[in-house]
């Protein structure tokens, strides 16, 4: 009786399966008549592999992060011309739930996607033998070679083998950023506007100037300074000392230029005078104690409440809400006045370094699986994707449709084309899939004709989007964008230091995910507690931060950091 | 799959060998009952207790791309690390204080709910607020947090509140979730609020079952409302609230991690962090999986030995039973 | 007919009750209602954050009413053809799930309620201890992959299918009706199946109804099991499922930097706070109309246990 209950359900369940994908089939008309990828100027790279015409195939792909709705590359317009150019389709495969279990789970049945981009897994797939090993491919592909040559010896493994591509290689010039999606310390426009826009260089004098602000507008019921405090996002408020010391984000490290020694910062002066200049706020009533319980919708919240003077973040983490504030001061002037300013600071008024140098992220990038039929296949359609021109494609779109050239052989968009391309519109083409997610050139190179690689760091891209208000400031500081304020980032090349790998377990993961608990624990403790506890306070942190093996940690980081500066001058 | 059947059904019955001539001469005596039984016992088999060779990864190095007989076998070692951190105890501490409180605070209030809605005389009005109540438990913990956050913000209806009624001056709104020692309190209320009409649908069904004459009689007696729901209504459910009661004190260990997870915080991790989060960092976080099933495999132990005990106090009282 | 008898009848006795009885029940309504506002105001607020622009919702202060209303949230979600079909899906575990899953528990929780069974302990114990032990994620992927359940519809039935919490109940259900109606059917010269059928089961339809109730909420809410073993299968993807993709992507969205195209165009218009909130309605809404349907089996169970007295 069971069983006929089952053939029934089952029966059900492929009648409705059938009928539910019959409606499936309603993108094909956006296929825009597509113009072949403009082609610019001398590209340092070769043609597009001309061959004879293969087998179309699809290859599957797995990344291990969900930053898109899954996708055959052939339904978006980059990935159809990459099919025309090459055959080649790649399924994607977005991560849903836990990514260590799911990679776990393909580990132990050994039944791997053909392409694997991994993200944070990395290290347990190349543990585990599931990428093939691809120094022999990368010689044979003339693109490859040419964009990942200078960083071959970055990318072995400890085998000496490479068995992914990274995702962060610079070619060319640098390009700096225009905006700050970095760490930068954020004013109200308007304190510096009454202020008459002085120019500030340390964190003393930021700070004064938000304390003075705040005390002369008492009735606005006004918070100094917020910290983004929450979950993993702890580091934007524990990054801080290392940054005015004049150290890019390396992390949990501080890397001398000269010595190549590998420092932690946490018990050091720098942040207890930071942790002492927020517990000197606190006590005043400046700084939002909330910054320790808040989660990041309610940190968000605040910043667009415009309500908060000042607060420490990285662009990137901040976007949302500064972009609101922006957005309303677009559409009315008086509004510029909550805007917020990106200012580089240090202790002493010193070069800054919070600009991210021309990084090489070694611990994440895509690979090839030992399940996958036809390497060969894959590594040439990476290479294809390599060359100049389809670099330019998915990075720029097609010419005439989604940007531009002047005269001059600028890239640039109108302001209809951005306005086009909007979230939907970067999912449709294909921009949002090419995005991060393939090997590629890293988001600060510079073409060969000199443009910009990525549109949003073309400074005419930039100079489009600017408000009335964002000129008067910009020129009241004497720059163009505002990444200008900023110290160029000298070269490091181990940067960044986060992204040395760690073993699975290793005594350096327990040490971070220990010190994690450490800070979290006494950071709003130290901040909060009366000044006259303060240094209590701090004596007790320090002794219970001293029961790690810190010592361990930054030998082993400096062991890495000068494995890394003698791997980039083998180059 | 069909010798699968009968090795699983031999090895059942070798397993009560005295008396074995009446032990089958009983099970053909039952064979309909067997019938029905003994499918779904293999189905617990096959999907239950197959799957647990998984606990030797305990003992293991594992690595999930090693086949078992290349795994490095390390003892003791995942569970010395687990015991012998400090931290340890505290987070056994918490797990245990979270979800008895959870259990006794959930138990108390969803059996206090349907008595009050067995009082309503309006179906209607009792069908809605059963509904209304059942709600919540379709939040998600992350959005149940968010709104427990929110409210008990410096800027939320709890500051707000003691502000106006003079308990507290502006500037000194209390962080609710940056003491301590009230994150227990807590989780403790958020969950009775997000589960309390859930948990109190199975009290309802069992009031249902109850013989509405009973209560005709007793109030033909004159027996007033709180003598009918003390003699009629709580006997009437009494079993399933023990039944319930066994089973979950089994569960002690499990104390969830989502809202310890999503509520916690610096200030509060000395009180909110429990097995789970604490095997979560250690365990799956560096991919250590030998760590988290050694975790796991301490929780089903502390577990089912909660559940014997509690089984047997409930034996002694004469009570229902679980087994 | 029953129905209105059972519930009029103490409602005669109790019109002449005493003040007491009237302060007691005011006060019992003033409180649920109090409770009522409390488990409501979630929902009314999901639901404005739902129905709000994803970027005015940033700066908070949303609470039980819209700001500057707005479909969009609901437009990103449903406007993948993906969430149709396996909204399908999952009416489809959910309907099958619930049927097998009730009808299993039933016929085991009555041998188990069987004092004389032999096998009694035995089967009780060994589905007991399930409760408490867990294998750990990836033997039971590989013991779901042996069973050639990786890909497949089933995999959202078989391993489910009896729960230990909602066996007990059942069990203890049974256990509490009298012996003397089982006798009586055995005596008619019933099987043991044709008592369950007949003579337990149409007894027992409260708790019944009650764990139709939890396993077809089970089934609804179940995501991990699509993200572990059919993940690659769109056409068995269930709605939790691409929920659960849709706001992993909108938070992604929303986190786009200006890297790649202009600030202006990477303004983004759903953000993971907005998209929860429309997950949440749209995710349990279907539940929640559920449960009137249920309550009628309550008061159902009732009659008939009112008859067998």
């Amino acid at each position: 009786m069971a069983k006929k209950l089952l053939y029934g359900t089952m029966a059900a369940a492929l009648v409705l399966s059938a009928t539910a994908c019959g409606g499936n089939n309603n993108d094909e008309k956006n296929t825009a008549s597509s113009s072949a990828p403009a082609s610019s100027a001398d590209a340092s790279g070769s043609a597009p592999a001309s061959e004879a015409p293969k087998d179309k195939v699809t290859y599957s792909y797995f990344l291990g992060v969900a930053n898109a709705p899954d996708v055959n590359t052939n339904e978006t317009t980059i990935g159809r011309l990459l099919e025309e150019q090459t055959g080649v389709n790649f399924k994607i495969e977005h991560v849903v739930g836990d990514l260590k279990a799911k990679v776990g789970t393909m580990i132990a049945s050994n039944d791997y996607p053909d392409v694997i981009n991994p993200d944070a897994a990395i290290d347990m797939l190349v543990d585990a033998g599931a990428f093939i090993d691809l120094t022999d491919l990368i010689e044979k592909n003339p693109n490859i070679k040419r964009v990942y040559g200078p960083f071959l010896p970055q990318m072995k493994a400890a085998d000496g083998k490479i068995y992914y591509l990274p995702i962060t290689a610079q070619v060319g010039e640098y390009a700096p950023d225009p905006e700050i999606n970095q760490g930068a310390f954020w004013i109200q426009r308007r304190v510096l506007k009454e202020a008459g826009y002085p120019k500030i260089k340390t964190f003393d004098e930021y700070m004064n100037l938000i304390e003075e602000f705040v005390s002369k507008h008492k009735d606005e019921d006004l918070t100094g300074f917020i910290s983004l405090t929450h979950d993993w996002r702890f580091f934007a408020i524990a990054n801080v000392p290392m940054h005015l010391d004049g150290y890019p984000n390396d992390g949990n490290v501080e890397i001398d230029m000269n010595t190549l020694e590998a420092k932690t910062y946490f018990t050091t002066d720098s942040t207890k005078r930071f942790l002492q200049k927020l517990n000197d706020f606190n006590a005043k009533g400046l700084f939002d104690k909330a910054s320790f319980v808040d989660n990041y919708d309610q940190y968000l919240a605040k910043l667009s409440s415009k309500k908060v003077v000042g607060f420490f973040d990285y662009g990137w983490q901040s976007g949302n809400a500064r972009n609101l504030l922006r957005d309303a001061a677009r559409a009315d002037q008086s509004q510029d006045d909550f805007v917020y300013f990106p200012m580089p600071l240090t202790w002493d008024g010193s070069k800054d370094q919070l600009q991210d140098p021309p990084g090489f992220v070694k611990n994440r990038g895509i690979g090839i699986s030992v399940s996958a039929k036809d390497p060969e296949r894959i590594m040439a359609f990476w290479d294809n994707l390599l060359n100049e021109e389809n670099q330019v494609m998915k990075s720029w779109g097609i010419k005439g449709e989604t940007y531009d050239v002047d005269a001059n052989g600028r890239f640039f968009r109108t302001a209809e084309m951005i306005k086009m391309i909007d979230e939907p519109f970067n999912l449709k083409f294909g921009f949002r899939y090419f995005n991060f997610d393939w090997p590629q050139y890293g988001a600060n190179s510079t073409l060969a004709d000199g443009n910009a690689f990525a549109p949003g760091f073309q400074p005419e891209v930039f100079q489009l989007g600017l408000t009335e208000g964002d000129k008067t400031i910009l020129n009241a500081y004497g720059v163009k964008t505002y990444s200008e304020l900023f110290a160029k980032p000298d070269d490091r090349p181990w940067f960044p230091a986060w992204g040395i790998p760690k073993a699975q377990g290793s005594p350096e993961q327990i040490w971070e995910t220990k010190h994690d608990e450490v800070i979290k624990k006494y950071y709003p403790k130290i901040v909060l507690a009366k000044p006259a506890d303060f240094e209590k306070v701090w004596a007790e942190y320090t002794a219970e931060f001293g029961k790690l093996d810190t010592a361990g940690y930054e030998k082993w980081y400096t062991e890495q950091i000068k494995l890394a500066v003698e791997a980039a001058k083998v180059k | 799959m069909e010798s699968n059947i009968t090795t699983a059904t031999s090895s059942v019955t070798s397993n009560k060998p005295t008396g074995l001539k009446l032990f089958f001469r009983k099970l053909v005596q039952q064979r309909m009952l067997v019938l029905m039984s003994v499918p779904f016992v293999i189905w617990l088999f096959l999907f239950k207790y197959m799957p647990l060779w998984g606990w030797t990864t305990a003992f293991q190095k594992y690595k999930p791309a090693r086949s078992f007989s290349e795994q490095e076998w390390v003892g003791w070692d995942q569970f010395n690390f687990l015991f012998s951190d400090e931290r340890f105890l505290r987070v056994l501490r918490n797990t245990l204080a979270m979800s008895g409180i959870n259990l006794i605070l959930g138990f108390v209030t969803a059996v206090i709910l349907a008595l009050l809605l067995n009082e309503l005389r309006s179906v209607i009005f009792k069908r809605v607020v059963q509904t209304v109540t059942y709600m919540p438990h379709f939040l998600s913990w992350v959005v149940a947090a968010g709104i427990i956050q929110s409210t008990l913000s410096t800027d939320g209806i709890i500051n707000v509140l003691l502000i106006k009624l003079g308990f507290i001056d502006k500037g000194n709104e209390i962080l609710f979730l940056g003491i301590p020692k009230d994150f227990w309190g807590i989780l403790g209320a958020g969950t009775v609020w997000k589960e309390i009409g859930w948990n109190t649908i199975v009290y309802l069904a069992a009031i249902a079952t109850i013989d509405p004459s009973q209560y005709e009689a007793a109030e033909m007696d004159g027996a007033g409302r709180f003598r009918r729901m003390w003699h009629i209504t709580l006997p009437g459910i009494r079993s399933v609230i023990i039944v319930l009661l066994i089973l979950n004190i089994g569960n002690l260990m499990q104390s969830g991690f989502e809202a310890q997870y999503l509520l916690g915080n610096g200030m509060n991790i000395d009180y909110s962090e429990n097995i789970d989060i604490f095997v979560l960092k250690y365990g799956l976080e560096q991919s250590n999986f030998s760590l988290a099933v050694a975790g796991g495999m301490f929780k089903s132990v502390v577990s089912i030995v909660l559940l014997v005990i509690a089984n047997n106090v409930a034996k002694r009282f004469g009570g229902s039973r679980v087994f | 007919m029953a129905n209105s008898a059972s519930g009029t009848a103490p409602k005669k006795l109790r019109r002449d009750s005493s003040i007491g009885d009237r302060i007691f029940d005011i006060a019992n309504i003033v409180f649920l209602c109090l409770l009522m506002v409390a488990s409501l105001y979630p929902f009314l607020n999901q639901l404005a954050l739902s129905l709000n622009q994803a970027m005015d919702s940033i700066k908070g202060g949303i609470y039980i009413w819209p700001r500057h209303f707005s479909l969009e949230n609901y437009k990103y979600v449903f406007k993948d053809n993906q969430v149709y079909q396996a909204t399908m899906i999952s009416f489809l575990r959910l309907i099958v799930g619930t049927v097998f899953s009730v009808f299993s528990t039933a016929i085991v929780a009555y041998t188990i309620s069987r004092p004389d069974f032999v096998l009694r302990k035995f089967v009780t114990i060994a589905f007991v201890l399930t409760a408490y032990i867990n294998p750990g994620i990836i033997p039971d992927f590989l013991n779901i992959r042996d069973l050639h359940l990786v890909n497949s519809f089933w995999v959202y039935i078989w391993p489910g299918l009896i729960g230990v919490f909602t066996l007990i109940l059942v069990r203890s259900f049974i256990d509490e009706l009298p012996e003397s109606i089982m006798e009586s059917a055995r005596i008619d010269g019933a099987g043991e199946f044709k008592t369950l059928m007949s003579i337990v089961l149409p007894l027992c339809l409260p708790v019944l109804a009650t764990i139709a109730l939890f396993t077809a909420v089970f089934q609804w809410n179940s995501w991990i099991d699509v993200f572990l073993y059919n993940s690659s299968n769109e056409k068995l993807s269930t709605l939790q499922y691409e929920l659960q993709k849709i706001l992993q992507n909108s938070s992604a969205a929303s986190s786009a930097t200006s890297a790649f195209s202009n600030s202006q165009a990477a303004a983004t218009m759903v953000t993971p706070l907005s998209i929860r909130a429309t997950m949440t309605i749209v995710a349990s809404v279907p539940m929640i109309m559920m449960y009137p349907f249920l309550q009628k089996y309550f008061v159902k169970g009732m009659t008939v246990g009112g008859v067998k007295g």
